[in-house]
This record gives C-alpha cells, sequence and structure tokens, in this order.
C-alpha cells in the first residue's frame, strides 16, 4: 500500500548528527520518498526551507544554535505545512502534550524504522488527504476530496460524520482503531456512550464499500477494541 | 496545642490544693498550742486557790505547803491586803522591795487591771482581804485590757474568711499573670516545634525568658534545613545524572536500532541475517525500554514526575495500550484477547493517562519479555462499588509461588538501602508499583487462570459522576 503522491512530497531533515541525518535520510528514501533536503543547524535550514519550500520538516529539539521549537516558528513564517520532531529527551514529552506549539507529532529518540515512516505517513495523509486522487479498497474506492464511495462504477455519497470516520480509519490505515478513538473523532471531546451509534455507522460504511457488508473485508472488526482499514496497495 | 492549657490546669490544681493544705494544716496547729496553752495553767484559778488555802491561826496567816512550793516553782509572790485598813497583813517570804506595803482604793484598782509595778497580779478573795499574786515580770505577756467592740468580735469570722477568700484570690490573680507571660514566651516555641515536626524552616525571636531555648530551636530548624537541603540536591543529582545518561545513550542507540531495522526488513539478505538483526531490534528494543523504565523510576522515586491527574475512562485507556502494542510492537507469537465485559464501556478514575499507559504497557511487555516462545496475553477491566480493576495476564511460563511472593513483598534494588547482588525483578515492575501507589491503587501479583501470569491493579473509582 504506497501512494505515490505521498511519495513525492518535499522533506526537510533537521539534526546536527550526521550520522543520524544518514539513518532517517536512508528509511525515508528506502521506503521511496524522493525530495529530501537536509540541514545541520537553523541558519542551514532556513536556507533550505526557503531554496526547497518543504512539504514536511523533520526536526531535532537540540541544534548546535538554537532549539527545535524556535526554528519551527520562523519555518510556520514561510508556509503553513507539517511538522514532526525528533527528540532524545525524554522529559520534553510535557512540551509536546498537546502540541500546543504547533508540532504535529513527535518522536522521542530511539525508534525504529516502521515507527518513523508511519509517523511521517500518517502526518502526511492527514495534511494532504484532498490531493490523493482515490484511495483502493477490495471491493471499492473512496474520493475523500468528493465525499463519495466509487462501488461498481456507482458513486455513493458519504454523510459528515462517515467521512470523518473513514479520514481517521484511512490516517492509520493497516493499525486498529480504537473504539474510544473513532468515538472521538466523530463525536469530539466527551465520546463516552456512543458505542452503539459507533456501531451503526460502521454497518452503513461497509453497506457503501464492502461487497459483502456481512463479511467484511475492507473495514475489519477487532473484536471489543476498535476497527481496521485494509487500504490495497497499487 | 492541646497540652498547654492542659498543663495550666494541672498547676492550677496543685495550687489550690496546697493553700488548702497549708490553710488546714496551720488552724490545727495553731488549735494544739491554744488548747494546750490554756488547758495546763491559768494564774487567776492559781490566785483563787491560793486565797482559799490562806488560813488566820494564832501565829497570824499561812499557806499550805503545796501552794508554797508551786509559788516557789513559779518564782511567783503573794501578799494578802487587808479589807479594813488597806495594810498587807501577810506575805511571802521573798517579796520584791518596790511592792508597797500600804494601798489606796486606787491602787487597788490599779493592781486588778493587771500590774503593780510592772509585776502581773492576779487577784483571789480571801476571808478578810484581798490576796494578790505577783508574778515575775516576763512571765506573761502584757496587755491592757482593750474592750473590744462587741460587732467586730461578732464578726471575726465572717472577716478571717473574706481575708484568707480575699488572700487565695490575690494568689491566683498573681499567678494567672505570671503563667500568661510565661506563656506568651511559650507559644512561640510550641509552635516552633510543631513547625519543625511538619519540616518547614523555624525562625523564633530570640527574646524573653526562654531565648535560650528559642535560640536552641533556631539552631535545630537550621540544621533540618540544611539536612534537607543536603538530600534534595544529592537525589536531584541523581535524577539528572540517570536522565543525563539515558539522554547520551539515546542517539547512539538509534543507529543500532534504525539500521537493525531496516535490515531485518531487507528484502535483499537471506533469511539468517534478517534473523540476526533481528534479535539486534528485539535486544535494542529492550534496551530502550530499560532507558526509560530507569528515567522514569528515578523521577518517581525523587518525586520529580509529579502527577497530573484527570478524570479517565480506564477502560478506554487500556483498550488504547492494547491497541498500540498490537499496532507495533508485537511478533507474530504474541496475541492479546480483550476479556472486558461488552457492558462495561467506561469506568472512571483519577488517573494520570500517561502514567498509567505506562503502567499497563510495562506490564504487557513484561508477559513478553518472559515469554520468548509467545504467548496469549488477557486484557480485561472490572469494577466493583468503590474501585475499579485492571487485569493483565498471560498463558505462558508464568512464575513459582515463591517468586510471586518476593514480588509482592521484597522492595527493588532501586529503592533497597540494604547493599544487594541478589537479581531482583526489572525496573518495569517497579514502575507500575510506584505509578499505582501515586493513584492511591494496589497492585497484585498472581497466578493466571490460563496458566500463566497475571498482575491485578486497583483502583480507587472517581468519586465524581461523569461528565
Amino acid at each position: 500500500m504506497k501512494e505515490d503522491y505521498l511519495l513525492n512530497k518535499r522533506i526537510l531533515l533537521v539534526d546536527d548528527e550526521q550520522a543520524l541525518l544518514d539513518l532517517v535520510l536512508s528509511i525515508l528514501k528506502d521506503y521511496g520518498f524522493q525530495n529530501i533536503k537536509t540541514a545541520k543547524n537553523v541558519k542551514e535550514a532556513m536556507e533550505q526551507a526557503e531554496k526547497s519550500r518543504p512539504e514536511l520538516a523533520i526536526l531535532d529539539v537540540m541544534l548546535p544554535d538554537g532549539n527545535g521549537f524556535a526554528l519551527m516558528e520562523q519555518l510556520k513564517k514561510g508556509g503553513d505545512y507539517p511538522i514532526l520532531f525528533l527528540t532524545a529527551r525524554g522529559e520534553e514529552d510535557d512540551k509536546f502534550k498537546g502540541f500546543g506549539l504547533g508540532a504535529d507529532d513527535y518522536i522521542v529518540k530511539p525508534f525504529l524504522p516502521k515507527e518513523l515512516l508511519f509517523r511521517v505517513l500518517a502526518i502526511l495523509r492527514r495534511s494532504y488527504k484532498d490531493e490523493n486522487p482515490l484511495v483502493c479498497l477490495r471491493d471499492s474506492q473512496i474520493d475523500f476530496s468528493r465525499a463519495e464511495v466509487i462501488k461498481q462504477g456507482e458513486h455513493i455519497p458519504l454523510t459528515a460524520k462517515e467521512h470523518d470516520l473513514l479520514s481517521v480509519l484511512y490516517r492509520n490505515a493497516g493499525r486498529i482503531v480504537t473504539i474510544d478513538a473513532l468515538c472521538e473523532a466523530a463525536w469530539g471531546d466527551n465520546p463516552f456512550g456512543y458505542e452503539n451509534s459507533l456501531m451503526a455507522h460502521i454497518r452503513r460504511i461497509r453497506e457503501k464499500i464492502e461487497q459483502n457488508p456481512s463479511r467484511p473485508v475492507s473495514l475489519v472488526t477487532v473484536k471489543g477494541l476498535g476497527y481496521k482499514l485494509i487500504v490495497e496497495g497499487k | 496545642m492541646k497540652s498547654i492549657p492542659k498543663l495550666i490546669r494541672r498547676f492550677m490544681g496543685i495550687m489550690t490544693l496546697s493553700i488548702i493544705l497549708l490553710v488546714t494544716l496551720n488552724i490545727t496547729f495553731f488549735a494544739i498550742l491554744f488548747v494546750r496553752n490554756a488547758s495546763t495553767f491559768s494564774p487567776w484559778d492559781m490566785a483563787d486557790h491560793a486565797a482559799a488555802a490562806l488560813q488566820l491561826t494564832d501565829s497570824g496567816y499561812s499557806l499550805s505547803d503545796d501552794i508554797m512550793a508551786k509559788l516557789k516553782e513559779e518564782n511567783a509572790w503573794a501578799v494578802l491586803i487587808d479589807n479594813d485598813t488597806r495594810q498587807v497583813v501577810w506575805h511571802t517570804d521573798h517579796l520584791p522591795d518596790n511592792i508597797p506595803l500600804q494601798y489606796t482604793l486606787s491602787d487597788i484598782a490599779e493592781l486588778t487591771r493587771g500590774y503593780i509595778d510592772g509585776y502581773p497580779t492576779f487577784t483571789g478573795t480571801a476571808q478578810n482581804g484581798l490576796l494578790v499574786l505577783g508574778y515575775p515580770k516576763d512571765r506573761f505577756w502584757k496587755h491592757t485590757r482593750a474592750s473590744w467592740d462587741y460587732g467586730f468580735i461578732a464578726d471575726l469570722p465572717r472577716n478571717t474568711m473574706l481575708l484568707l477568700a480575699v488572700n487565695i484570690v490575690f494568689v491566683f490573680l498573681i499567678y494567672a499573670a505570671v503563667d500568661a507571660r510565661l506563656l506568651r514566651s511559650i507559644r512561640p516555641i510550641t509552635n516552633g516545634i510543631q513547625d519543625l515536626s511538619r519540616g518547614s524552616p523555624v525562625c523564633l525571636k530570640e527574646q524573653g525568658i526562654l531565648s535560650e531555648l528559642a535560640e536552641k530551636i533556631n539552631k535545630t530548624s537550621a540544621i533540618l534545613q540544611n539536612q534537607a537541603e543536603q538530600l534534595r540536591k544529592k537525589e536531584t543529582a541523581r535524577a539528572n545524572w540517570i536522565a543525563g545518561v539515558s539522554h547520551d545513550v539515546r542517539t547512539p542507540l538509534s543507529m543500532i536500532l534504525g539500521y537493525a531495522g531496516q535490515l531485518e526488513a531487507s528484502e535483499t539478505l537471506p533469511e539468517t541475517e534478517r534473523k540476526k538483526a533481528a534479535v539486534i531490534v528485539r535486544q535494542s528494543s529492550r534496551m530502550k525500554d530499560l532507558i526509560n523504565d530507569l528515567n522514569l523510576a528515578s523521577k518517581l522515586e525523587y518525586d520529580m514526575q509529579p502527577l497530573t491527574r484527570k478524570q479517565e475512562n480506564a477502560v478506554s485507556i487500556v483498550r488504547q495500550v492494547v491497541v498500540d502494542f498490537m499496532n507495533t510492537n508485537i511478533e507474530d507469537t504474541f496475541s492479546f484477547e480483550w476479556k472486558t465485559a461488552d457492558t462495561l464501556s467506561a469506568c472512571y478514575i483519577n488517573a494520570d493517562k500517561d502514567l498509567l499507559k505506562r503502567a499497563i504497557a510495562n506490564l504487557i511487555q513484561n508477559s513478553i519479555n518472559h515469554n520468548e516462545n509467545g504467548c496469549v496475553i488477557y486484557a480485561s477491566v472490572d469494577e466493583d462499588s468503590t474501585s475499579c480493576r485492571i487485569c493483565i495476564e498471560d498463558n505462558g511460563t508464568g512464575a513459582s509461588d515463591q517468586q510471586i511472593d518476593r514480588l509482592n513483598k521484597t522492595p527493588h534494588y532501586m529503592i533497597c538501602d540494604t547493599n544487594t547482588t541478589q537479581q531482583r525483578h526489572g525496573l518495569g515492575l517497579l514502575i507500575v508499583k510506584q505509578i499505582i501507589k501515586g493513584h492511591n491503587g494496589t497492585m497484585c501479583i498472581d497466578h493466571s487462570e490460563y496458566g500463566g501470569f497475571k498482575v491485578i491493579l486497583i483502583i480507587p473509582k472517581s468519586i465524581y459522576p461523569p461528565p
């Protein structure tokens, strides 16, 4: 399941340690990302940002000539794109809580390659979901920009709630999304007591995307825990 | 402080008792003295006796021998004054020189009031005259016959009692005033001692009668504060040291984990090489967990990670942790079963969400670490009227009764203050214990009905109803 439109995104990678730059570069390139620029300090990062106009920035928190948070604020002035932090400091957790500063996500070192890739892909999917022409499922395709499902040539519109739920499931494609997270996505901050409504919505989504809604293959149930959307690779 | 009024009450009691005792003692003493003095001897009786014993014989007047002996013993003298002539008609042998032998009426009146030339005199009526008994000058206390006012004598008992009462009241007032002063100077000192026991710094004014005590308390406080400060510094230094080391290990470990992860997933490497890479990944992941645990454990131990508790749904927290494991950190040999009843969609507790997630994740990681060949991990949330029970168990190798007993009872090496080389349980469970303690809950380790290890976390339910 690779989405080509994401692999062309311009990524700016900032870390003062060459070995770590090499590692992240290697992980991203191996996956198929092609437009990656690197910088080793704030100055280089600003120059690079002006030149290459990134669509995602991955920043280290500690840089030789400043910190990642200040760099983020400067970068955000040049354009609104998502930012992912890499940090070696567990105690910085508090700063990231709620991402009040505008960071989209953070990863604490050390990390597994698949963890980094998942975070990068999730952020890109969320930020650029409207550019994706179609999400391919086994028996249908989802067009998020038009909020509709195409099944056997037929265009079926999605309701707002169905669109919200599918967006969250797609962002975490291949992973389980808990019942609570889905309820929160659809009904907001106090999402308790909506389990039955959620089940009803899931059933209606399945009627739209599945060949046989009672034997789902794309939107599967993980008993007691949540649901998983399985996207087909091209 | 409750002991001060108690102390005063006791002092007052003792004083009242001692006053009553003293008064009683004095009255008894005087009564005994008075009764003894009064009953033994009366000079008036003696004069009457002597007058009666005086007899007129042919050879003149004579006194019986025993009376004479008594007079002699007392060193007293006697004269008999004739009724008609008012001349001394008889006297004892050793009459002082300046006693007159002729009396006028006014002399008689004078001597019956007490004295002849300073000698105390007592009179008795004889057959033909007046017997005057004289004693040495210092035999009796001299007092004029003051005519006491009747009212004065009549009111004497009442006035005495009144005087006594006024005296007692005065004594009490003086005592109370002195006590109040003492109390005023004691109060800051007792407050200071209370503050000391609470560990807060104390600075008393070093003046008044107890200034020395205040000075000592100030000194003690300074010593205690200094010690606490030293301890805090030491603990902070230790926690910072651990944080520093774990920070420095993170970047190199990133390389190991990152490249090994790539090798593990590489399609060009043969299967055997990929398996070796997988071992590196698994072991470096354990190191990563260890670093995170070490850092958190030291922070929790030294109270450097304050809990930020909010009302949270325990079911949703446990579900998220289980799903996080299923989404990332899991090998095929491990699987999960969600055992929470469908009817329980929420169980509200007052919790620090991140730390509680960490505790549950540690329990799951523990099951994974101790079952190399894989196992099924069962997660459930259950509730009773007061508490929420989170249970993580597995069907793996489990532990012996002895091991479980030790896990439940022995402290971890990080918080154990005796030197030990004995291998204790991992940091993972210590952190769970610390976190659950911070939530006023308990952790129980037991055998699982599925054959493996079982840990139950019992956390009090939130008092307030859900929003």
